[in-house]
């Protein structure tokens, strides 16, 4: 066992902070994080920040060198998302065509993608979102609806998309629809690559229960594709979404490190706020909630760190990597409802009226949304239970 | 970064789990049950071949003198079919006591025997109100002209495989000491009646003792303390390899029992109740791998390490036996089926040397909690 990290690991970090240090917007550091609730300046902000990334060479740093990236180790990637959220660093709007879409064009895409995609998705001159879930195919993502037929050599798109993050940014969208009807539900399913500047594509933000608009509904009407946007085979969309979903092999070290950050920032509220004269972290219930949550989000990281291991050695994750996210989202979940129950009755102010920081009342409700988000909780113990425990199928799937 | 055990530690695993293979499992504890004591004997000197009872013992002493990491598999694999006997209290405790604080005759004359396995050492720690750190112990040493004499009631004293010397707490002027008191002086002794069958604790008297001194006399807390940062690592091993067992047994048998034309697993009641047991059990394992880890190489965070990990996982060894019952429905209620050892051995465990809010309340203080905060400021520039 070992826990240090190489010189050449740590080199690797004194780099990304003095950059950051230089590079992150004005006044960042420094605890002026506040984001634009207008769209348009919070839209680029963000594309400006991805541009900053990009020239610096941080923006896609696992890419291999030929597209741009740094071929980055898998330790390095860890220690990228560590210092990320250090510094809190602004959301990367291009994160889905990163890490998701443009590692799958490089596996399976055509040279005319590659050629056409990939470095706008480095710069963020093009801004990805994936078109998944629809008002019918939530957890069932195989009972979509949106088809796409082929008319006079070219694809013509009609449906609905729901939850569609960064649709109201984005330039292009990952989109799966149905291109036949297979007795096989996973048969049938063809991924384009949709252009969202046309007529036929209409984006209404969708308003979260923490006030934020992060996704979408996308009404498809006669929205036009051609067979160059298709990724990988017609009809054979399936294979391609499970490799997206495998290009990410650092799995949710961003979330471990996150939640170990709000996790000392609920201890530092716990050691500021008083309550009739006393601090909060000597009242030993909130002493011992606090241990408790302690304990099981160190065991969270740790829990990665030995999925981090496993794929070190063995060049894949583990089954074992698929309880991170699990762990993660219902930790994150547990950590802020006990945020707010210490807190007494004031803990219902919020803004500026809010006793410690509005972060605690905003990400306690933010919290909701990582349970449900990415596969639901309940999808998740199914796929655990039956992957790794090799319990039977549910009926139905 | 590298958080597994080593090559050598998982093939030293495999070893064990074979002798306990070839123990039959849990019938070495069903035998303690049924009063058939000397499968303690046998399996002590079974893992004394085996290397196991010289891992913590220090080389001058006869033993190997390794770290708290070898002891994981160790304990792990022993946890798992619920050995009966006094490895735990011997190895992570009575060992590491002597180790920091005997003096190099103590050592001489007591470590080579539990390194060879001739030897086991028990702690006589509690009195009758059961008390971990009571403000004094009713056991008086007093001083005699070639050392202490001992006099006094202990209980919950561990005795299964007759240990031959007791780790004693008692008051002297100083306040309060350890000392180490022969089996063969103790004046009285009763069994007592134990949940967890497979354990036998005793009420102990002592009169006039003879005791030697070990450690400075008024430490015995700090001293026990700094002991128990072993033990509980080595006993969260041992509550791992019991989940471990429970969540095979439990999904074992989600699979084969069918209801409603189905095996039972398939319901998600079922299924994701035996998830959640599995999810504290990869928790459980990194929290208990990270406490030996600290203990081995004495890191800054060691107290807050092993007393996490030990508050998490006695709760969810507890829980974990609990809901195995629940999903085996009638079968699991029974004596036939093991979950009923594996949910008493978890009780036994639970305020063991200390409670799940005591270790909490450890974890707290080790990380500084309750000091002055710092002022709250933006990201620390490097």
């Amino acid at each position: 066992m070992d826990f240090t990290f190489t010189e050449k690991e740590e080199k690797f970090r004194g780099e990304l902070r003095g950059w950051l240090e230089v590079n992150l917007p004005k006044g960042w550091l420094q605890g002026d994080r506040k984001l634009s609730d207008d769209n348009e300046h919070y839209s680029k902000f963000l594309r400006d920040w991805q541009r900053t990334l990009y020239e610096g060479g941080w923006a896609a740093i696992s890419w291999p060198k030929e597209y741009g990236g740094r071929d980055a180790t898998l330790m390095e990637e860890i220690i990228y998302h560590q210092e990320m959220v250090r510094v809190q660093s602004p959301p990367l709007v291009n994160y889905i065509g990163i890490h998701m879409v443009a590692p799958t064009l490089m596996q399976m895409g055509t040279d005319a993608q590659k050629e056409e995609f990939i470095e706008k998705i480095l710069t963020g001159e093009q801004v990805w979102s994936q078109g998944y879930s629809e008002p019918g195919a939530g957890s069932d993502l195989t009972a979509l609806q949106t088809t796409a037929v082929k008319k006079d050599g070219k694809w013509v798109i009609n449906g609905q998309k729901v939850w569609t993050s960064f649709a109201h940014l984005a330039d292009r969208c990952f989109l799966l629809t149905k291109t036949s009807q297979s007795e096989k539900k996973h048969e049938g399913i063809t991924v384009f690559l949709l252009d969202m500047d046309q007529d036929g594509v209409e984006t209404r933000p969708i308003v979260q229960m923490d006030g934020h608009q992060e996704f979408n509904e996308v009404y498809l009407t006669d929205a036009i594709a051609t067979d160059e946007d298709i990724v990988g085979e017609e009809g054979k969309g399936w294979a391609v979404l499970i490799a997206l979903m495998l290009h990410e092999r650092s799995g949710i070290a961003a979330q471990v490190f996150t939640l170990e950050q709000q996790f000392e920032q609920v201890i530092e509220m716990a050691r500021t706020v008083r309550v009739n004269g006393c601090l909060l972290i000597d009242d030993p219930f909130v002493e011992d909630g606090l241990a408790d949550l302690y304990a099981r989000i160190n065991g969270a990281k740790l829990n990665y760190y030995r999925n981090i291991t496993h794929t070190l050695k063995n060049g894949r994750p583990g089954p074992e990597s698929s309880l991170d996210k699990l762990l993660v989202s219902e930790l994150t979940k547990e950590l802020f409802d006990f945020a707010m129950t210490i807190q007494g009755h004031a803990g219902v102010l919020t803004n500026d009226d809010s006793i410690f920081d509005a972060e605690m009342q905003s990400q306690y409700l933010a919290s909701f949304g990582a349970t449900i988000g990415g596969g639901t909780s309940e999808v998740q113990r199914n796929t655990i239970g039956e992957r790794i425990l090799g319990l039977p199928k549910d009926l139905g799937r | 970064m590298d958080f597994a055990l080593s090559e050598e530690q998982e093939l030293f695993r495999t070893a064990i789990r074979k002798y306990m293979n070839d123990l039959d499992r849990t019938e070495a504890a069903r035998a303690v049950i049924s009063g058939k004591l000397d499968v303690v004997a046998t399996a002590t000197s079974g893992l004394a071949e085996m290397g196991v009872t010289a891992i913590p013992v220090s080389e001058e002493v006869d033993g190997l003198g390794l770290g708290a990491l070898d002891l994981v598999p160790v304990f792990e694999e022993t946890g798992r079919v619920l050995l009966p006997g006094l490895q735990l209290e011997t190895l992570a405790l009575a060992v590491p006591l002597l180790e920091a604080f005997g003096t190099t005759a103590q050592k001489a004359t007591r470590l080579p025997k539990v390194a060879s396995g001739e030897s086991s050492i028990s702690v006589a720690w509690y009195e009758r109100d059961g008390s971990l750190f009571p403000n004094s112990f009713s056991c008086i040493a007093a001083k005699t002209e070639s050392g202490y004499a001992l006099t006094g009631t202990k209980t919950l004293v561990p005795v299964i495989g007759d240990p031959d010397t007791f780790i004693t707490s008692a008051q002297t002027a100083e306040g309060k000491s350890l000392f180490l008191v022969k089996a063969s002086d103790v004046a009285s002794f009763r069994t007592l009646s134990v949940l967890d069958e497979t354990q036998q604790l005793a009420k102990i008297t002592l009169t006039n003792a003879p005791g030697e001194l070990l450690g400075e006399p008024g430490h015995a807390t700090d001293m026990l303390k700094d002991g128990l940062l072993h033990f509980n690592a080595a006993l969260c091993s041992s509550m791992v390899g019991g989940m471990d067992e429970l969540v095979k047994m439990t999904g074992e048998y989600a699979k084969i029992r069918v209801q409603f034309n189905q095996p039972i697993g398939r319901f998600q009641a079922i299924k994701h109740g035996i998830v959640n047991m599995k999810l504290d059990l990869e928790t459980a394992r990194s929290l208990s791998y990270y406490a030996a880890w600290a203990v081995e190489t004495n890191s800054e965070d060691k107290a807050a390490a092993v007393h996490s990990a030990r508050s998490f996982i006695s709760k969810a060894f507890i829980k974990a036996a609990a809901d195995s019952i629940q999903i085996h429905g009638g079968i699991g209620f029974t004596e036939e089926l093991d979950v009923q050892l594996y949910l008493k051995r978890a009780r036994y465990y639970e305020n063991y040397f200390g409670s799940v809010r005591d270790s909490r309340r450890v974890t707290a203080q080790s990380l500084g909690w309750h000091s002055t905060p710092a002022k709250r400021d933006a990201v620390p520039v490097s």
